[in-house]
């Protein structure tokens, strides 16, 4: 019998996901085709200064409503290795909720200070670290009253590594009853961003998420 | 952690999410939809044969996968990917990456490219990568229409007849320089589903 890969699963409640997610098995790779498959990027786009501070449209600039927070962490690849220099872009709503997204219909009051947007580059180690603001959650289904936790949005790209994900918080509302959450099921954890204190630092307190993403090295498991 | 589901010392990767319907639309002003030149204002340009190719996604309605960001990944004309380990071959291209992104409007696109070269056996093809609002990651390879090397393409071999088809754009003219046009309609979900691949390299494979 032919050999088919995952089922993707739909996340309830969630009506994107019902209107986009095929519904038969993805397809096996074949061996010959395999390297095709994994894109490489050398894409290094210019960084200004204070990019990964959200917290602010420009350095003298007021501050955004809400509580500042950090948010900062390690990428490795999955044997451990550190992903040196790689982009990571960040986006998350404002205090209120509502992202300053021109397709966010959202009615909750936009931050004019507030812009959403950040990205640096990950340094020797692997390490990044962005100033935002803790965002506020938001009405996704009104016609069930289905809420979206609050997160932070990440798309991280160098080299052969590229990974899109959130970052969630503990025990938040509405996260048990938020689709991605539930199809990841068990794994949710590794989604999370620990809280750390920040004492003499200019943000309320910091969350400390490290990625684990796919590399060059990877091998298959079958 | 559970050993039974991480068999090797590997450490546990972080789950992929969806890119939500919000994916800022500034952050890919520099990935330019035309991988032909890689300097604008210089004669300098990629080698090999120019092609436009126009794709919609679609989803299980036919409508439009509007705000979604697409990868678009290929070999050169001589059929070589430009990575980290082939950057000092002879065979690698100056002026062609084979890679760039864009995100959707109402979930068509339009890339300017050329035509990769066979190698290993392969027809030329572009891997699209989906990254959508609701679903995490879609991967799969789009070929070209009257391509003798299609007939023995492993990706396409590995299809029943009906689905490879649903790989193939279709040649429908050419724009005023004499490039040839290529459309391909990608069905997200339901009839007429476009195929999509596994290929677990940014995801933990567990069974
Ligand atoms: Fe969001």
């Amino acid at each position: 019998m032919e050999k088919l890969g995952r089922i993707l699963r739909i996340g309830p409640t969630d009506n994107t996901s019902n209107e986009r997610t095929p519904r038969e098995n993805l397809r096996i790779i074949p061996p010959a085709a395999r390297d095709s498959f994994l894109p490489y990027s050398r894409v290094q786009p210019g960084i200004r200064m204070g990019e990964n501070d959200l917290t602010r449209l420009a350095p003298q600039m007021p501050r955004a409503e809400g509580d500042a927070i950090e948010m900062s962490g390690q990428i490795l690849d999955d044997i451990g290795q550190p992903l040196r220099h790689a982009l990571v872009e960040i986006w998350n709503a404002n205090k209120y909720g509502k992202y300053a997204h021109d397709l966010d219909g959202y009615d909750a009051p936009l931050d004019p200070n507030f812009s959403g947007l950040g990205r640096t580059l990950t340094d020797e180690e692997g390490r990044y670290k962005f100033w935002t603001i803790d965002p506020g959650c938001y009405l996704a289904r009104p016609d069930i009253n289905r809420w979206r936790p609050k997160h932070i949005h990440l798309s991280i790209r160098g080299g052969a590594s590229r990974l899109i994900t959130q970052m969630y918080f503990k025990d938040a509302e509405h996260n048990d009853t938020d689709p991605m959450r539930i199809v990841m099921a068990e794994d949710f954890h590794l989604n999370i961003g620990k809280k750390y204190e920040t004492p003499d630092i200019d943000v309320e307190r910091g969350f400390k998420f490290d990625i684990v993403i796919r590399g060059k090295n990877s091998t298959f498991f079958e | 952690m559970n050993d039974t589901i991480n068999p090797t010392n590997r450490l546990p990767l972080t789950n992929e999410d969806t890119v939500g319907p919000y994916y800022p639309i500034s952050y890919d002003h520099d990935d330019g939809m035309d991988l032909t030149k890689s300097t604008i204002g210089q004669q300098f340009g990629a080698k090999g044969d120019k092609i436009i190719l126009r794709g919609r996604y679609l989803d299980k309605d036919g409508n439009g996968a509007h705000g979604a960001l697409i990868e678009f990944w290929q070999a050169n004309a001589q059929g070589v990917f430009r990575t980290e380990d082939t950057e000092a071959s002879p065979e690698i291209d100056p002026h062609f990456d084979g890679y760039t992104r864009h995100r959707t409007v109402t979930g068509g696109f339009q890339l300017k490219t050329i035509k990769s070269g066979t190698q290993l056996g392969r027809a030329p093809n572009i891997t699209l990568t989906l990254f959508s609002d609701g679903i995490s990651r879609l991967v799969t390879q789009v070929f070209f229409e009257n391509e003798v090397s299609n007939e023995t393409d492993p990706v396409l071999l590995s299809l029943p007849q009906d689905k490879r088809e649903k790989l193939i754009a279709r040649l429908v003219g050419e724009d005023d320089d004499n490039v040839p046009i290529y459309d391909i309609e990608i069905i997200l979900a339901g009839k007429g589903e476009t195929p999509f691949f596994d290929d677990f390299l940014a995801l933990g494979w567990r069974d």
